[in-house]
């Protein structure tokens, strides 16, 4: 069963909470945060009250409870299950966990289950060796807290040498390729982990050099006509980004996005994809491409 | 009676998140023709679990909640917090807790013991809080059905103990984090993660698409199903006819968009004698059916079936169209061709000139290439197929987006 409460956010904070009290070291200002930090918004309304009242008698006078251990739930056969089918998946590589306890546990599925029919199909290697390595240096490198040197080769064939404080590893499933994302001299580097040459994890950054560099972001905003099913389909083709929309009148919606500056000839191809329903109005620099494309596109078909 | 933020059924809320996740214009008054009470209890609930990610805006029409995320700069998806609201009565959590902690170390104790324990565990409290050796029964067998106790037989009594796991969950922590992002039914993988102290925040996404996960019961029964061999009964809400429609089927493949984040299951249709495809967010329930013999044959269809599919439509009548499209590649735009090598998902590329490459493939239905066709508006030199509607489609669209943009040649 997947919807039940036993992984529910609101046994989760009781079992912390339990957990305090077997220690001894329950307060009434530790249950409150502790809810606060498990479980829901208005959940201090509810598991506290229940917990003081009798309802969940639990706990007893001065925080303490009759329970002898602190709350101990093994994994249920989902839970292993899952796993299990993770290691059957190319990406699991990357990770290398370990299999023990797992032995007799049948997957939850296999891979062939699922088809990924729009994906790309030049995506990372992800049984490649050196790139197995570059991937667990970088996570090594951000689990302990560390500066890495990456030499890559960029598009247009250069080499090049950063070092740099790796922020993030970014994962797209269209693409099915891993990015780094880092920054030099203040400006945010985005590097693809198939280009890395080398990683060389180096000594650990302070905390006043981890400064996440500031992406720029764009506004777009298009109007949509809804014919063909295309309200749907737009708000569920675009629903990756950041956005806001409006109804302006009969079938008619205005759609204000944000994107990264860098992904802007995405973007763009993503919207001429939609055909005539969609029309962009802000930013120029998006319509006069269109434009321009439109123009090219015309010549070609009067040819 | 009186309003919880927990819920005993995930399917009301499936569809009022879908609502202020998807679309987010709508007013209030558009939610509450069936119930104004309803709508309020739903839109707190989602406010409570989602947090700073509910937005509001006030229009002339009324007050539009919706939900604002940018994908792009979450760790993991905030719609998982909707598993984690399952409702339970005062019993469920009370016993939880004695029978773990009456099991801890691995023990193993009778149903009695357990029973005698947990008054034991409660007789701290003047509060009445009977709870009978039947309803510790019930929960243990629960719980061995959940694999988190083990029972044996001694003599005739049923004893019980915490199953053993030997899993480093610190050795998964990366691989729970990522997987519960881009795995199926990757909410299993946020249930991991929150029995961690704190989840490793190392990875974020891109082209990532939240929704799905509202459908991940749907998928776990098929998928089920699938593992038994069984056919399945689905309720299926038919958006044309706007009304549910039953179909007995046997599910054989899951199809998904990695560009807008649907997710479908291939199934044979018994009445129609051939493969189809549903949208998992249009399934309102699925029901395990019997065991189908003849699964050999069904899964047999698949190679063939996807070998002409471009997405996820076989047109109206599964007849293949032929299409060829050209363009036009000027001299340093080798990427044109990377994008065509990389984005095709059948058919072939043909060189006709130093500039010009053709693509040609058969499908079901060349109307769903449209969208894939007009991403590269500027370098089609022409788009040709014996599906007349989708070469019509595709110029009549050309001609309204220069209408719209101001006129092509002239601009």
């Amino acid at each position: 069963m997947i919807f039940s409460e036993i992984y529910g956010s609101y046994f989760k904070a009781v079992a912390a909470i339990l957990a305090k009290a077997v220690e001894g070291g329950l307060t009434e200002q530790k249950l409150t945060r502790t809810v606060l930090e498990n479980a829901f918004g208005e959940s201090l309304v509810t598991i506290p009250a229940k917990l003081k009242d009798g309802s969940w008698p639990l706990l007893t006078e001065g925080f303490s409870t009759p329970l002898q251990h602190s709350p101990y739930l093994p994994l249920t056969t989902l839970e292993k299950q899952w796993m299990k089918a993770l290691l059957l998946d190319p990406r699991i590589q990357l990770f290398s966990p370990s299999e023990d306890g797992l032995e007799n546990v049948e997957p939850l599925f296999t891979p062939e289950k699922f088809v990924y029919f729009d994906r790309y199909s030049d995506g990372d290697d992800f049984s490649d060796p050196q790139y197995v390595e570059h991937f667990r240096t970088i996570l090594q490198a951000m689990h302990e807290k560390r500066k890495l040197r990456i030499q890559f080769h960029g598009h247009r064939g250069t080499r090049q040498n950063y070092f740099c404080i790796p922020y993030r590893m970014e994962y797209s499933s269209k693409d099915d390729k891993f990015r780094l994302i880092t920054g030099f001299k203040g400006r945010p580097l985005t590097v693809n982990l198939s280009r890395m040459d080398s990683v060389e994890l180096l000594g650990s950054w302070d905390e006043d050099e981890y400064v996440l560099p500031h992406e720029r972001e764009e506004t777009l905003v298009m109007e949509l006509y809804d014919a063909r099913n295309a309200l749907e389909r737009v708000m569920l083709h675009f629903s990756d980004l950041e956005k806001e929309t409006e109804r302006i009148g009969d079938r008619r919606y205005r759609i204000t996005l944000k994107y990264r500056q860098g992904d802007e000839t995405e973007i763009l191809i993503r919207i001429l994809s939609f055909g005539p329903v969609l029309k962009v109005t802000v930013p120029e620099s998006i319509v006069s491409q269109i434009r321009e494309r439109l123009a090219r596109q015309a010549a070609l078909t009067h040819n | 009676m009186a309003y919880s933020e927990l819920i005993k059924s995930f399917e009301k809320i499936r569809s009022y998140m879908r609502e202020f996740y998807v679309y987010g214009f709508k007013s209030r008054e558009e939610y509450t023709k069936k119930s104004a009470r309803s709508y309020d209890d739903e839109r707190r609930r989602i406010e409570s679990w989602l947090g700073g990610y509910m937005a509001f805006r006030r229009t002339s029409e009324g007050k539009n909640v919706f939900i604002s995320v940018d994908n792009r700069s979450v760790t993991f998806n905030p719609l998982h917090n909707a598993w984690k609201a399952k409702s339970f009565t005062d019993k469920d959590i009370v016993l939880h807790f004695c029978i773990l902690d009456l099991l801890a170390g691995g023990t193993a104790r009778s149903v009695g013991e357990i029973a005698d324990g947990v008054a034991e565990l409660l007789s701290h409290t003047d509060i009445p809080f009977e709870i009978d050796e039947s309803t510790v029964r019930k929960k243990l067998k629960e719980y061995a059905e959940f694999g988190v106790l083990q029972d044996e037989k001694h003599g005739r009594l049923l004893y019980y103990r915490l199953a053993e796991d030997g899993v480093d969950l610190s050795a998964w922590e990366d691989a729970a984090a990522f997987f519960s992002e881009e795995a199926p039914l990757g909410v299993v993988g946020s249930y991991l993660l929150d029995r961690r102290d704190e989840a490793p925040e190392h990875f974020r996404y891109k082209h990532h698409y939240l929704l799905h996960t509202l459908d991940t019961q749907i998928l776990y029964e098929a998928l089920c199903a699938m593992k038994e061999k069984r056919c399945v009964d689905i309720t299926n809400f038919n958006v044309r006819r706007d009304a549910e429609v039953e179909h007995r089927v046997y599910p054989l493949r899951f199809y998904i968009s990695t560009q807008t984040g649907r997710e479908y299951l291939l199934a044979y249709h018994y009445r129609f004698h051939r493969p189809m495809i549903f949208r998992l967010d249009t399934i309102r329930s699925i029901k395990a059916g019997p065991v189908e013999k003849q699964h050999e044959k069904y899964e047999s269809f698949i190679g063939k079936f996807d070998e002409n599919l471009w997405g996820v439509s076989t047109g109206s009548d599964y007849s293949i169209d032929h299409v060829e499209l050209t363009l036009r590649v000027e001299d340093g735009e080798g990427y044109i061709l990377d994008r065509l090598e990389r984005e095709k998902r059948h058919g072939r590329i043909e060189t006709v000139d130093e500039h010009t490459y053709r693509f040609v493939a058969d499908v079901y239905d060349a109307g769903e290439m449209l969208t894939w066709v007009r991403s590269f508006i500027g370098r089609i030199i022409s788009f040709e197929s014996d599906n007349h509607f989708a070469v019509s489609r595709f110029y009549d669209d050309m001609q309204r987006m220069n209408e719209i943009y101001g006129g092509g040649e002239e601009v």
